[in-house]
């Protein structure tokens, strides 16, 4: 029999987590049979490039949240990276298709893979420290905060809260190891194919 | 993150690295290359130029247009040449990535066997047969040439042409194409090639309708239904009407 608490863990966290990672596996398949079907596969040889593009773009967060920029509302940029890189992801993972040519590209692909579901790990145990935190939001109200910088005071909290300062020490090596071998086979395109 | 991370994610990204310029054709080649270029799997900058990719003028350093589909790059003839005719002499421009990719991966992207007519010199795109056999049906073995007619260049199926919409072929003229068509010649049509269609027996049945103009059968008669004949300028009924008040003479 399950606890209040252990069901809230599972509603909340683990099925929205297993949710995303099933789409994300089904959208890629019902893409690349799309691509397949209209006879139009060489799209999915293109599509790396908006999707990295995209992954590129969702990385403004981590300079906003470590202050590199100020500009932007850092809930909106965390929003938007997450969703930035699941479909550059999404993206990335149709044009890896089912060719099996080269293998720096399927261990980027890999790392990508990894980093992904570390993502989402990372935005379930952020869930949980928000939780954690909303029983400290009495606290913040009786110092006369207004509501917004309640909010602010909140997210920052959360996202510094100890189990997220783990992560981090496991998303980003998985993330330099992604942005290296990316690095390798984007290198290795710029070098062999002819882009007249 | 820690030094000792750190440490070992530095070393296996330089190891991988070092794969890569050791085993390129594993680490980033597409796939494997024809076998007439698998010596060349490990030399990547043989065919292609850095951040330039594979050009033409690379290609011709070995393959010499004047002996594409005569001799090999070794200078020996080809034993089983493709097409019967070299035909790469014969292209307006020369762009081999065109229509070959060597390596597997790019090829699946290639629809194989399908070749653009259009990269053809106009007078060779007219020497259908050089490259192509004609099927070997009844139809076809009695056609030589003249294959646009009924195919276009982009597609050999649907042909084209329906013979029915010039004359319809009923089992009185089940009868073989050069026996209206002269020499295979599609563009041109005679009436008096059997026994039963003479000069003089058609004259005689015209004339005595009124009929003078008579040369270009097909322009009345579309089959040889008697009561299926058009007459520019006069209708189908009424030559139907006039027709069975001839019958009913």
């Amino acid at each position: 029999m399950t606890t209040p608490s252990t069901a809230s863990l599972w509603r909340n966290h683990i099925l929205p987590f297993t949710l995303l990672v099933t789409l994300l596996g089904v959208a890629t398949v019902i893409g690349d049979y799309l691509l397949h079907r209209l006879d139009l596969v060489w799209v999915g040889r293109y599509l790396g490039i908006p999707g990295t593009l995209l992954i590129i773009g969702s990385l403004i967060y981590s300079l906003r949240k470590r202050k590199y920029i100020t500009s932007g509302n850092v809930k909106s940029w965390l929003s938007m990276h997450e969703i930035g890189t699941w479909l550059g992801s999404l993206m990335v993972l149709i044009h890896a298709g089912i060719h099996f040519n080269a293998i720096l590209p399927w261990l980027a692909t890999i790392a990508m893979g990894i980093n992904v579901i570390s993502g989402m790990v990372g935005k379930m145990l952020l869930g949980r420290s928000r939780e954690h935190v909303q029983s400290q939001r009495g606290h913040y109200q009786l110092r006369g905060l207004s509501k917004a910088e309640v909010e602010q005071a909140v997210f920052w909290e959360s996202v510094t809260f100890a189990a997220m300062a783990r992560w981090r020490k496991v998303h980003i090596p998985i993330f330099i190891a992604f942005a290296v071998l990316a690095l390798g086979h984007i290198i290795s395109i710029f070098l062999f194919w002819g882009w007249q | 993150m820690s030094k000792t991370l750190k440490f070992v994610l530095a070393a296996n990204l330089i190891v991988l690295a070092i794969l890569t310029f050791v085993y390129p054709h594993l680490m980033v080649g597409p796939g494997k290359l024809i076998p007439g270029h698998s010596q060349l799997e490990t030399d990547c900058f043989a065919c292609h130029a850095p951040f330039l990719g594979t050009t033409t003028e690379r290609c011709m350093t070995c393959h010499k247009l004047e002996e594409i589909g005569k001799l090999t790059t070794l200078g020996q003839p080809i034993k089983k040449p493709l097409t019967n005719t070299p035909f790469h002499q014969k292209l307006l421009k020369q762009d081999c990535l065109a229509c070959h990719s060597d390596h597997a991966g790019v090829k699946r992207f290639r629809i194989e066997g399908r070749f653009n007519h259009s990269l053809l010199q106009a007078d060779a795109r007219k020497e259908c047969q050089s490259c192509h056999k004609s099927p070997k049906d009844s139809l076809h073995e009695e056609i030589t040439g003249n294959c646009t007619q009924c195919h276009t260049q982009e597609k050999w199926l649907p042909a084209t042409f329906d013979h029915d919409k010039y004359f319809v072929l009923d089992r009185d003229h089940n009868v073989k194409c050069a026996t209206c068509h002269e020499r295979n010649d599609y563009s041109r049509y005679t009436c008096y090639g059997c026994h039963e269609h003479t000069l003089e027996k058609i004259r005689r049945e015209h004339i005595e309708e009124g009929i003078r103009d008579f040369k270009n059968c097909v322009e009345c008669h579309r089959s040889a239904d008697e009561h299926d004949i058009r007459m520019p300028g006069r209708g189908r009924e009424r030559e139907k009407g006039h027709r069975r008040d001839r019958d009913d003479d």
